[in-house]
């Protein structure tokens, strides 16, 4: 038995990978998170283009209707739970430390936890591929069909699916305390609350809005695995239970989770915008309160998705989720004019943050229609919908979510990305977006139902479904230059200095990436911008 | 950035320009395409709102949305155009070297666009209350009353009498194409009551501009009143929530008749129909087991006493036929022994000439299991044929007469 020594290269290159795979440094752990979320983001697109295909025209062509269901169910548990949320959860983790001029976050090591429940909860929900079937139940996983292996066809692919999200849900529980207690407790001297940066502040509602809104998700998920496996009769009517009660419980989490998903992006677009505008953020503190608004009334709207249940109180439900538009109005009209008498420089990431606002804006609109409660009898569940909740989630939290990447990834890597491609990239996104999802409003006013997978070449809806999966297949375009310009940057990309795009807040006030304890020396902080107040001096006019 | 120094007016200009010239270009290039513009333009505005109603609350819905629009419209041109017009107008341009004025907020105007909206939105919400009020009731003393009952994946629906209880005739066939359909009078109130016998369904029908969810364990009922002027129209429905896979067949249709067609319709079909073998939307307790545990004994061969008499077994289970072919004698009659085990759930076995959508040659009664029946069905001539459940149009087999 010969023993021989390894080659340098390959001890060295293994423990760059043990150091990133055991490492509890919030920057490297931010970056991770990104990673993964960017896999299930590709994933799951993917997953839509199916979806699209199978829509392009009528008949069935590609799946059957039971392939179909898993596909779209695929997609909307990857893209929320595996995507947006864990997305905007790596940008905080990265940036959040940093902003608050912080040397970790306060709990490192159950920060890494939180990390690596989450590829665990999607190998698990994705090995419902290959053990008989996925979950097919959409990704709201409606009981009684939910319940029963006859009825939606599905066996362990639905209990898998139940296990993975409440994994996926303790990891974000244990974010949200760790995010809770590093915004509380670890913040620079001088940096009080209210000279926070606007991302911490929505990191902060966010997180109170997933501590108390995640367990009882939670609870939903653990009694529809009793349901299933040992016989309970929480939902099941045949047996006693009450279908609605699943409804109220889901909604409960899952309407504050979607502020949970717009609410970190809406942060990034309020980082972006003063400084692409070299101006303050108008009315910084309505925007917090604006913000605390939408997460307390973010918690009295959730029936609003019951509508035609027949089982809700509706007038409640109804002014409630009309009276969150106010403080999403006030944020809008603070973006505007922030912008308003600004310098602008039209630069990638100001690009996105503007699409998020002018996108956002129509999926803010197209939601009051569904307040209205006889308008939502029309709309529910038709493509409407699909519309309004795209124009939400992508068009708000999706071109965020790539502002916030254009603008940081020169802190993360030390290196810029292509300015070219990234307009490039926004224009193709942007004109895809709008392709794919405008024409859904009009097939859902045509009477399309959402979640099927076949119609009538008769019904009127052929060319509005080829035009959505020619823009599907245009926003699938838009990421393949971004990941070419990922790609490019980081081998060549020009390198960045530590304060490329003279920013506000303090993360730009250490190297390019910045060094594991963050900071040499810190800025005095008399404002929410100490970069601002450094460079140009603090008086009476700024 | 581009360096070149350029007056800002100039540089207005050129953008304006470039948009514009790419707007007309566009233009012209789906004009030498041959799409109409005009045409195009009006669908699309015309696809911005729902269809027509054809009932009185579907009106008024469609009123309150046209209202909802005007106003959203409003809120888009208004928002919309001042971020597009603050892009431009404030671009940073060269020379901009010193910081623009540092404004921090204006309690005034941030005090009006929280007032304003919010009145807005109050506003909003009181119409839509009083739409709510007119359009979701339902009332004790309609005279029609119907019952839709959802399955996986099929609607039935039970006439009733005016005591709401009483079944005068179930419709097994949801489509009116297929001499079935929900029939409704024209110009009268309709009570619909809803039940599901498994999970949650919808009943939907674009035209009604409404939907209600048909919830296993609660019965959802409202009113609806199809104009007079709609008689003998036909709408279209489907339901409109995942039920599993079969979700996107799962269609119906309904079809107004004047007030005394449908009287003399229903009265009809009540003399002609048999005592319901069982009151469907009562299905039957699913704990109790299905009749027959055992398949019936399709494997073998059928008694085989000559070509007189001649009898084939058939069991529908699980919205499907236990065999997908069966074998008959040309030109003797024969039985069909027919056993639908899917409780609640209705089949028959209809027979058509050369494939399933071919002519039809013989209908069997169709009945809600679980329960057996036996066909009698006449002397067919040599040939392929196929035979398939009426309700359930994706259940099929071939039969062969030799």
């Amino acid at each position: 038995m010969a023993t021989t020594t390894l080659p340098r290269s390959a001890s060295a290159s293994r423990s760059t990978l043990y150091e990133w795979l055991t490492t509890t440094d919030h920057k490297k752990i931010g970056i991770m998170y990104l990673i993964n979320s960017f896999f299930f983001f590709f994933f799951a697109g993917i997953l839509a283009l199916l979806v699209r295909s199978e829509l392009a025209q009528p008949g069935l062509q590609f799946f059957t209707d039971q392939a179909y269901n898993e596909l779209f169910s695929m997609h909307g548990t990857i893209m929320i739970f595996l995507f947006v949320i864990p997305m905007l959860a790596g940008f905080g983790n990265y940036v959040v430390p940093l902003q608050i001029g912080a040397p970790d976050m306060a709990f490192p090591r159950i920060n890494a936890l939180s990390l690596w429940m989450l590829p665990l909860g999607g190998i698990l929900l994705l090995l419902g591929f290959v053990t008989g079937g996925t979950a097919a139940a959409g990704w709201t996983s409606y009981a009684p069909l939910s319940e029963d292996h006859a009825l939606a066809a599905t066996g362990t692919g639905q209990d898998l699916w139940i296990v993975a999200l409440v994994l996926i849900g303790t990891s974000s529980i244990l974010g949200a305390i760790n995010f809770l207690v590093t915004i509380f407790k670890m913040r620079a001297p001088g940096m009080t609350l209210f000279r926070m940066p606007i991302l911490v502040w929505t990191v902060l509602v966010t997180s109170v809005l997933v501590l108390m809104a995640t367990p009882v998700i939670t609870s939903a998920l653990i009694m529809l695995f009793i349901d299933r496996n040992y016989g309970g009769s929480f939902f099941d009517p045949r047996v006693g239970g009450d279908a609605i009660l699943y409804q109220n419980i889901f909604w409960f989490y899952s309407h504050p989770a979607v502020y949970v998903m717009v609410l970190p992006a809406m942060g990034m677009v309020s980082e972006i915008l003063p400084v692409f505008s070299r101006k303050p953020l108008f009315g910084y503190k309505a925007f917090i309160f604006a913000t605390a608004a939408i997460g307390a009334l973010g918690f009295s709207v959730w029936a609003h998705h019951m509508f035609t249940t027949g089982a809700v109180f509706l007038p409640f439900f109804s002014i409630m989720t009309f009276l969150i538009a106010v403080p999403t109005g006030v944020k809008m009209f603070n973006w505007v004019f922030t912008m308003w008498r600004g310098q602008l420089m039209l630069k990638t990431p100001l690009l996105f943050a503007i699409g998020f606002l002018t996108m956002f804006l129509i999926g803010g609109i197209n939601g009051a229609f569904s307040a209205s409660v006889p308008v939502d009898f029309a709309l529910h569940d038709t493509y409407w919908v699909v519309a309004h909740l795209h124009y939400v989630l992508f068009g708000g939290s999706v071109f965020g979510i790539m502002a916030g990447l254009y603008y940081w990834f020169p802190k993360m890597t030390g290196r810029m990305m292509n300015e070219t491609i990234g307009k490039a990239q926004f224009v193709l996104m942007f004109i895809g977006f709008n392709l794919t999802f405008f024409p859904m409003h009009e097939l859902g006013l045509a009477g399309m139902p959402r979640r099927i997978a076949d119609y009538s070449s008769t019904a009127g809806w052929n060319q509005l479904n080829l035009l959505a999966t020619i823009g599907g297949f245009t926003i699938a375009a838009s990421m393949v230059l971004l990941l070419w310009n990922i790609f490019i940057s980081l081998r060549s990309g020009t390198p960045a200095g530590d304060d490329p795009w003279e920013g506000n807040t303090l993360e730009w006030a250490t190297s390019s990436p910045p060094p594991a304890y963050n900071f040499d020396r810190l800025p005095e902080i008399r404002s929410e911008r100490p970069l601002f107040d450094a460079r140009h001096g603090r008086t009476a006019e700024h | 950035m581009s360096s070149s120094p350029r007056s800002r007016t100039s540089q207005t200009a050129i953008f304006a320009l470039a948009v514009g010239a790419a707007i007309i270009g566009l233009s012209l290039i789906l004009v030498g395409l041959g799409v109409n513009l005009l045409d195009a333009g009006r669908m699309f505005v015309g696809g911005l709102f729902p269809p027509v109603a054809v009932t009185t609350q579907g009106a008024q819905i469609r009123d309150l949305y046209t209202i909802v629009f005007l106003i959203a419209v409003a809120i888009f041109i208004v928002v919309e155009g001042l971020i597009i017009w603050t892009v431009i107008r404030y671009r940073r341009k060269p020379g901009d070297d010193t910081l623009p004025p540092q404004t921090h907020g204006n309690n005034i105007a941030e005090f009006v666009w929280t007032i304003v909206p919010t009145i807005l939105v109050i506003f909003m919400f009181v119409i839509s209350w009083q739409t709510l009020n007119q359009v979701d009731k339902s009332s004790a003393d309609s005279q029609t009353k119907i019952r839709a009952v959802a399955g996986q994946f099929q609607w039935t629906f039970d006439y009733l009498a005016p005591d709401g209880t009483t079944i005068l005739y179930t419709e097994y066939i949801p489509l009116v194409s297929a001499d079935g359909g929900m029939i409704v009078p024209a110009g009268r109130t309709v009570q619909l009551s809803l039940v599901s016998n498994d999970v949650i369904h919808a009943f939907y029908v674009p035209q009604f501009l409404f939907k209600r969810d048909v919830v296993p364990g609660r019965t959802n009922s409202f009113d609806f009143k199809v104009n007079d002027s709609d008689v003998g129209q036909t709408f279209r429905g489907q339901c409109a929530e995942l039920c599993g896979s079969g979700h996107s067949i799962m269609l119906f249709e309904v079809k107004a008749l004047s007030g005394p067609e449908f009287d003399a319709w229903l009265a009809l079909k009540a003399k002609a129909a048999p005592s319901a073998p069982a009151p469907s939307g009562q299905p039957a307790p699913s704990g109790q087991p299905a009749p027959s545990g055992q398949p019936a004994p399709s494997g073998q061969p059928a008694p085989s006493g000559g070509a007189q008499g001649e009898t084939l077994a058939l069991t529908a289970h699980n919205i499907a036929y236990d065999k997908t072919s069966l074998t008959a004698t040309a030109g003797a009659p024969f039985k069909i022994d027919f056993k639908n085990e899917d409780a609640g759930t209705p089949h028959n076995v209809a027979i058509h000439q050369g494939s399933a959508t071919g002519q039809e040659v013989f209908k069997g009664e169709i009945f809600p299991g679980a329960a057996e029946k036996t066909y009698d069905v006449p002397a067919l001539s040599a040939g392929a044929y196929a035979f398939v459940c009426t309700v359930h149009p994706n259940m099929t087999g071939t039969l062969t007469v030799q």
